[in-house]
């Protein structure tokens, strides 16, 4: 598997006299089973990045392929499908669903596949053992830790079996403690299972865990480095 | 995603804001509470007064010559012997068939006269039927063996200047040109409740009119009431239905004479079975204009209450915004989504109607056992009309049906500025919040 970037760019406003290039002809691939992080100044293009990648932003130039899939000529149907599949996403601030437990929370993309109910209840648990929250699966996200909250949705984005999982600032919420079992987790489930993960941060604590480092600055690739 | 599963996600999603679900359910409660006792109790009147009302005049429906209420004339009537009383008591849903014999005629006494109705009833089966006998104000009611006994409305029997006692002259045309005069007995002085008619209405015995009129055993209706008010439309069916291709000349009487229709050759020869709004149009519009005055005003409220659902639908989903992002992100179609706020709204309508029934159910039932009893002046006005003194209610599920009708279009109506934003949200700009 590989996402191969091919000269992306993101320019918003672009209609208006202060047109704003967030992403400047990125090219880039990245392969299966890496650890990545994607570091950079706030305002330099992180999240814009990693939201064409993931498919939730449409580039305004290049293409973002993902296992020979230019999913950049998808149509929206198919790209929602495309997403529910292959793709895992964890958000900065957690995002669960408050209204459904643990375990709900983790089915949901799961149901959204259309697996059984039986088999969705499996896998959630499971993943919820994984990562720790065996006795948790009932409790509602505002009962739960931030930690706690990011671990579920580590198992969230791992339920559907993505092909890599995006991650915009993990880390952001969390206090160094952790924040290092977070990574610890992410990181047992890429040495483990050979899960792609790509995360963006400012964390210095994040980025020496990182395999690969990519420098963002301004909309450009400063550095790219292997550690 | 399993129906179930998209269900208890909405109910659950209606439910994070307890106080503000229960303030929009407590509003449509309310507002249903409101607008059903007041329905009900116009709808219980009407049905009330309709019955009673149609008592005295229409009936709720009326066989009659298919001439008659055109031209008025004696000589397009209907048989009165049993042959066709037992066709009639035969309709489905019957519960009460009167004759009666109505024409003009010239009534005087003294030095006065003044053109009258002629309303020849059976005495008996007429105080059955309208409590006739309670409307005498001065004198006596028909009594056997009465000939020649008349019942006035006060109005003409003031203007007349007669008393019980005196004697009135009634004359008129008869049936095919027979001259129609006679003398009669003033019995009695009713108080008709309809003012028109109580300045014109003389009321002899059928058989009295019938002599009068030389019609022989003939009626000019045959006046027909049901169980209720909300059996009309069934039992006009049934009357048609059981009169069907009875002409009034060959409906199995023996006494019948020549039919000036038949012998004219045309078709319409059927008996014709007239409802109480067609006999009595201006008795329909004044409950229509009152319902739809009602309706308005449950439409007015219903309106305000639409302000409060627009307001927590549309807050809802706005401050879900970024929410809707992620679940759009993380694979859930946009049609999902949009289905989902649509159930949300279901479920905060039905917890409203729920609500609604159940606070306002009770209090119904209770005002249907037990209608409101009138009291002092209102209660006699009342009484005088000829209806009874008090306020019924009634639990016809049109009247609910009416209110969960407008509260699904106002639901639906609010839904849609939250789907048409959901319909434009994008996924990126979303999750930025
Ligand atoms: N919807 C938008 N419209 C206009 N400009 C935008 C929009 N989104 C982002 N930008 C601009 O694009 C640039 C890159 O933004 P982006 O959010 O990708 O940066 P980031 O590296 O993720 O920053 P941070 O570390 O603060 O999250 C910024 O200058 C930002 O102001
Ligand atoms: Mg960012």
């Amino acid at each position: 598997m590989a996402i191969v970037l091919h000269d992306l760019t993101k320019i918003y406003n672009q209609d208006t006299d202060f047109p704003i290039t967030a992403v400047d002809a990125v090219s880039l691939t990245i392969g299966a089973g890496d650890f990545v992080a994607v570091m950079g100044p706030s305002g330099s293009g992180k999240t814009t990045l990693l939201n064409m990648m993931g498919g939730i932003d449409r580039p305004t130039s290049g293409s973002v392929s993902i296992d020979e899939v230019d999913i950049t000529g998808l149509a929206d149907k198919d790209l929602v499908a495309f997403r529910r599949d292959n793709i895992g996403f964890i958000f900065q601030d957690f995002s669960l669903l408050p209204v459904l437990t643990a375990e709900e929370n983790v089915e949901f993309v799961m149901q959204l596949q259309g697996h059984s109910a039986s088999e969705c209840a499996r896998r959630a648990q499971e993943l919820l053992r994984e990562v720790g929250l065996e006795d948790r699966m009932d409790t509602v996200p505002a009962k739960l830790s931030g930690g706690q909250q990011q671990r579920v949705a580590v198992a969230r984005a791992l339920a559907p079996r993505p092909k890599f999982v995006l991650a915009d600032e993990p880390t952001a919420n969390l206090d160094a403690e952790t924040t290092h079992g977070l990574l610890d987790l992410m990181q047992r489930m890429n040495e483990n299972k050979g899960i792609t993960f790509i995360f963006s941060t400012h964390d210095p604590r994040v980025i020496a865990r990182a395999r690969r480092v990519i420098v963002f600055e301004d909309g450009h690739v400063t550095e790219d480095r292997r550690q | 995603m399993r129906a179930r599963f998209a269900v208890s996600l909405a109910w659950r999603n209606v439910w994070r804001q307890k106080r503000r679900t229960f303030i929009t359910a407590g509003s449509v409660a309310t507002a249903m509470l409101l607008s059903l006792f007041m329905r009900s109790m116009q709808e219980g009147s009407y049905a009330n007064n309709l019955d009673n009302a149609t008592r005295f005049y229409s009936g709720y429906l009326q066989l009659q010559h298919p001439e008659f209420s055109e031209s008025g004339s004696i000589d397009k009537l209907l048989p009165s012997d049993d042959a066709f009383l037992r066709r009639v008591q035969s309709i489905d849903g019957l519960t009460t068939a009167v004759p009666r014999l109505e024409s003009f005629g010239l009534g005087a006494a003294g030095s006065k006269s003044k053109g009258v109705i002629v309303m020849g009833v059976a005495p008996e089966a007429e105080d059955a039927y309208s409590g006739l006998a309670a409307r005498v104000r001065h004198g006596r009611y028909f009594a056997q063996g009465d000939e020649n006994a008349a019942l006035v409305g006060g109005r003409l029997a003031k203007y007349l200047e007669i008393e019980p006692g005196d004697e009135l002259v009634l004359y008129g045309q008869g049936y095919h040109g027979a001259t129609a005069a006679g003398l009669f007995q003033v019995a009695g002085i009713i108080d008709y409740p309809n003012q028109a008619l109580d300045s014109r209405i003389v009321y002899l015995p059928l058989a009295a009119a019938q002599r009068l009129y030389a019609t022989g055993e003939r009626v000019s209706a045959w006046v027909l009431h049901g169980e209720n008010v909300r059996g009309i439309p069934a039992l006009e069916a049934a009357a048609r239905a059981t009169m069907d291709g009875i002409g009034p000349t060959n409906a199995g009487s023996p006494t019948d004479i020549e039919s000036p229709l038949e012998t004219a050759g045309t078709t319409n020869t059927r008996i014709r079975v007239r409802n109480w709004a067609e006999i009595s149009p201006e008795l329909e519009q004044q409950i229509t204009l009152d319902r739809v005055s009602g309706q308005f005003l449950v439409l007015i409220l219903y309106g305000i209450v639409g302000f409060g659902v627009f307001a927590t639908i549309a807050m809802m989903t706005l401050e879900r915004r970024r929410e809707f992002g992620v679940m759009l992100a993380t694979g859930m179609p946009r049609l999902r989504l949009i289905q989902l706020v649509l159930f949300e709204s279901v479920c905060l309508a039905a917890t409203g109607i729920a609500l609604g029934l159940v606070i306002t159910m009770p209090v119904l039932l209770w005002f249907y056992r037990h209608p409101i009893p009138l009291s002092g002046e209102i209660a006699a006005a009342t009484e005088a009309m000829g209806f009874e003194p008090i306020i019924p209610f009634s639990l016809a599920p049109e009247i609910f049906l009416e209110q969960v009708q407008i509260l699904v279009v106002i639901f639906a109506a609010c839904s849609t500025y939250p789907m048409f934003r959901i319909w434009r949200l994008k996924a990126a700009a979303a999750l930025k919040g």
